[in-house]
């Protein structure tokens, strides 16, 4: 499997002052990055929702935006549990990837609860993130299979929209969450949106196991590398899954200075082969620092030569979907 | 004299139960995103005000027989942002089921990311079905549910108006309500900037309108701060006889359970055992103000039965699976005067129109009723502005001071 990128890219409006990380461009400056990662064929593009350094605007709304423009790259828009009930999280999220054709996915963040779900949790104290992103998680992959494409059948002739018969309620209740679906749109082309995790988001050695079940992605940083393939193989096999269903992908921070001449360039390159090697990564979640320019100087200096040394695919050889994109397997179906 | 506005609402495949059967059309075209966006363009192209899309986060019961929303209204919308310039943009989203700082924040966002076209109409949502996506058992009632509208809108308004970074050219979007009960009303008169309503009846949306904008005045505002935009219903046929004959192919074509099942469900009773002979039984029909539901279409519904006695055959397929809004049927000219007759007459400052099938319906809207209503002096002849707030005449009225009090949960 050739080395998967995703770029990590914030977009709204910088802060005032200096501030650490990777800072937001202009939404006008996005759609030139978001040019120049279908050019590099990348993956996808990470939105981001909140950094240190400026105004983020929401990634549901952008990766709308954005895919408008430039469609033969995916999105994976950020939506944190917090403030954002499950049904409606799950509603925009496949409205687009199906707006898409099946080139998006979803970094759901580990948080808080929201207003509406609050009211009527089922287990009004549970609060720990940790197992609420893992319930979450699974009822937003349950809501977006529980209309199959297979029912859209619109025969006219019979006055038949739908196999109603194919559609689930999902009647999900859990200790966060009460959702009884299913949801008003059919799944997508890629059968439903990517999941990604970020460790970051889990701290400690049961991050590994709460995402087993649901995520399509695990980004690690360098920190948390060392033996990530290793806990995450075995909290997958015991969630009933291999392996290959999941990308692990290593979030490196890119700094104008990294890339800014061919030597410095070519180094980088090497020592994120050794890197992957060293911890059996499946790719690169790239996070690069400074402007627009740094973002498009980045995307040209690393991933075609990352991914394949002929340089990128031709647009028509390109995978589909989203899934394909990530070399992940196509789906069967969410477990009850 | 001042120009109409007109928005054309893109219900998925049209607004009767059997737009998606109608003949030369794709029955599920309105499950792609591109339905919408060319729709936009078209809307675009023809210099209207804005784009409407309804919604409620849940799936239709009837879906079997009709099409459904079925795509998020704030993506539909940021998507088709990105292939037009100047249309506005409104989506409708719940106050009952979304959390107030994250809809402040992602309707704020669009409203940058359109460059000052987008508009917020603001629902309670009806009906159980919805209710139960959000770990309700059943739907709220509906006073509680205009209490929280109201505070819930106050607080996402004073978000925008709070905004120093990432604001939007129209300042902050534009609010659109469609309440037609006494609820709906005040609210309407205290945060509506665009009042969508639904009404059979010239003398009463004239009523309605002086209400509003006296309701308004007596919130301190100004009455021309507030623009009404009644819902219609357009059969356009190149003759009288064409447009009658394919407002009757639409009837043919209505799966006949579903207008049974959806005059139930949106009166909340059970009309088993009556023949379509019959007239609905009064005592059926209660005061709007007790129904639970849409308070809107009871009303519509209720008016109808009470002035004409129809059979519940007669009434079906006056309704004809529709909204509950007017339906003109006619040539371009005859739904011109329609148009003409209402907005002169202070009925309406223009109008919500749900063509009858999409996308044929309404390009026969945007190429022949349009350029007839141009040249009638009635619509622009080309966009003076890029913001909906610029289209709609809006100014940007001072947010007034904001207290924060609690908002009660939709339960």
């Amino acid at each position: 499997m050739s080395t998967v990128i995703q770029l990590a890219l914030a977009v709204g409006e910088p802060a005032a002052g200096p501030a650490e990380g990777p800072a937001p461009v202009s939404l006008a400056d996005a759609v030139a990055v978001a040019a120049a990662a279908e050019e590099a064929a990348v993956a996808a593009i990470r939105l981001l929702d909140g950094v240190a350094a400026g105004h983020v605007l929401d990634p549901t709304v952008v990766g709308a935006y954005l895919a408008g423009r430039h469609d033969r790259v995916g999105y994976v828009a950020e939506v944190p549990t917090t403030h954002n009930a499950p049904y409606n999280a799950a509603r925009r999220v496949l409205s687009l990837d199906r707006a898409t054709g099946g080139r998006a996915g979803v970094a759901l963040r580990a948080g808080d609860g929201d207003e509406v779900s609050q009211a009527t949790a089922p287990d009004p104290g549970a609060a720990d993130p940790v197992r609420r992103w893992a319930e979450y998680a699974q009822v937003l992959t349950r809501l977006w299979e529980s209309f199959p494409r297979a029912a859209l059948i619109g025969d006219q002739e019979a006055g038949v929209v739908v196999d109603d018969a194919l559609i689930r309620a999902i009647d999900h209740e859990g200790a966060f969450y009460r959702v009884a679906g299913p949801l008003d749109g059919p799944s997508s082309a890629q059968g439903r949106p990517v999941v990604v995790a970020d460790l970051a988001d889990f701290g400690g050695p049961l991050g590994v196991t709460a995402v087993a079940r649901s995520a399509d992605v695990v980004v690690v940083d360098r920190e948390r590398a060392a033996g990530a393939d290793a806990a995450l193989t075995e909290a997958l096999r015991r969630a009933g899954r291999s392996r290959k269903e999941v990308a692990l992908l290593g979030r490196v921070e890119v700094a104008p200075d990294d890339v800014a001449s061919s030597p410095a360039a070519a180094a980088l390159r090497d020592g994120l082969r050794a890197w992957a090697g060293e911890h059996r990564l499946d790719g690169f979640e790239l996070a690069p620092t400074g402007g627009a320019d740094a973002v498009i100087a980045a995307l040209r200096a690393l991933p075609p030569r990352l991914t394949d040394a002929a340089g990128p695919p031709s647009p028509a050889a390109r995978p589909l979907t989203l899934r394909a994109a990530l070399g992940l397997p196509e789906l069967s179906a969410v477990a009850a | 004299m001042t120009h109409l506005h007109i928005n054309v609402n893109i219900l998925n495949a049209g607004v009767f139960g059997g737009s998606w059967r109608f003949p030369g059309t794709d029955g599920t075209a309105s499950y792609a995103i591109e339905h919408y966006v060319s729709i936009a363009k078209k809307a675009e192209a023809a210099k209207l005000d804005a784009v409407f899309l309804a919604d409620g986060p849940s799936l239709d019961p009837q879906i079997r027989h009709r099409t459904a929303n079925n795509l998020e209204p704030t993506t539909v919308l940021a998507r088709i942002a990105a292939h037009t310039e100047r249309i506005g943009l409104i989506g409708t989203l719940s106050s009952s089921y979304n959390d107030p700082a994250e809809l402040a924040r992602r309707l704020g966002d669009l409203d940058h990311v359109s460059g000052g076209r987008f508009g917020w109409n603001v629902v309670t949502t009806a009906g159980a079905v919805a209710a139960r996506n959000f770990g309700r058992a059943g739907e709220p009632g509906h006073a509680l549910r205009y209490r929280r509208a109201a505070e819930f809108t106050e607080r996402v308004v004073a978000a925008w108006a709070g905004r120093t970074a990432l604001v939007s050219p129209q300042g902050r979007p534009v609010v659109v309500q469609a309440g037609g009960s006494g609820d709906g009303r005040r609210l309407a008169a205290r945060v509506g900037e665009v009042i969508f309503s639904a009404d059979q009846d010239l003398d009463h949306a004239r009523a309605f309108r002086a209400g509003i904008r006296d309701g308004a005045a007596a919130f301190g505002r100004r009455p021309e701060d507030v623009v009404v935009l009644p819902g219609l219903s357009t059969v356009v046929g190149g003759t009288e006889a064409e447009a009658r004959a394919r407002r009757e192919l639409l009837d043919e074509i209505l799966p006949g359970e579903y207008a049974r099942n959806r005059l139930a469900a949106q009166l909340g009773i059970s009309l088993d055992g009556l023949s379509d002979d019959e007239p609905i039984p009064a005592e059926l029909l209660v005061d709007p103000d007790e129904a639970g539901g849409s308070q809107t279409f009871y009303r519509v519904v209720k008016t109808i039965t009470d002035r004409e006695r129809p059979t519940l055959g007669r009434l079906l397929k006056k309704l004809s699976g529709g909204g509950g809004h007017r339906i003109v049927v006619g040539t371009p000219e005859q739904i011109a005067d329609d148009i003409e007759r209402w907005f002169r007459a202070g009925a309406a400052d223009g109008f919500n129109v749900m063509p009858d099938v999409l996308p044929s319906g309404f390009d026969d809207f945007a190429d022949h009723v349009v350029p007839e209503l141009r040249r009638r002096g009635l619509f622009r002849t080309d966009y003076e502005g890029t913001t909906l707030r610029g289209h709609l005449g809006l100014g940007l009225p001072a947010a007034g001071p904001y207290e924060r009090r609690p908002l009660e949960a939709a339960l």
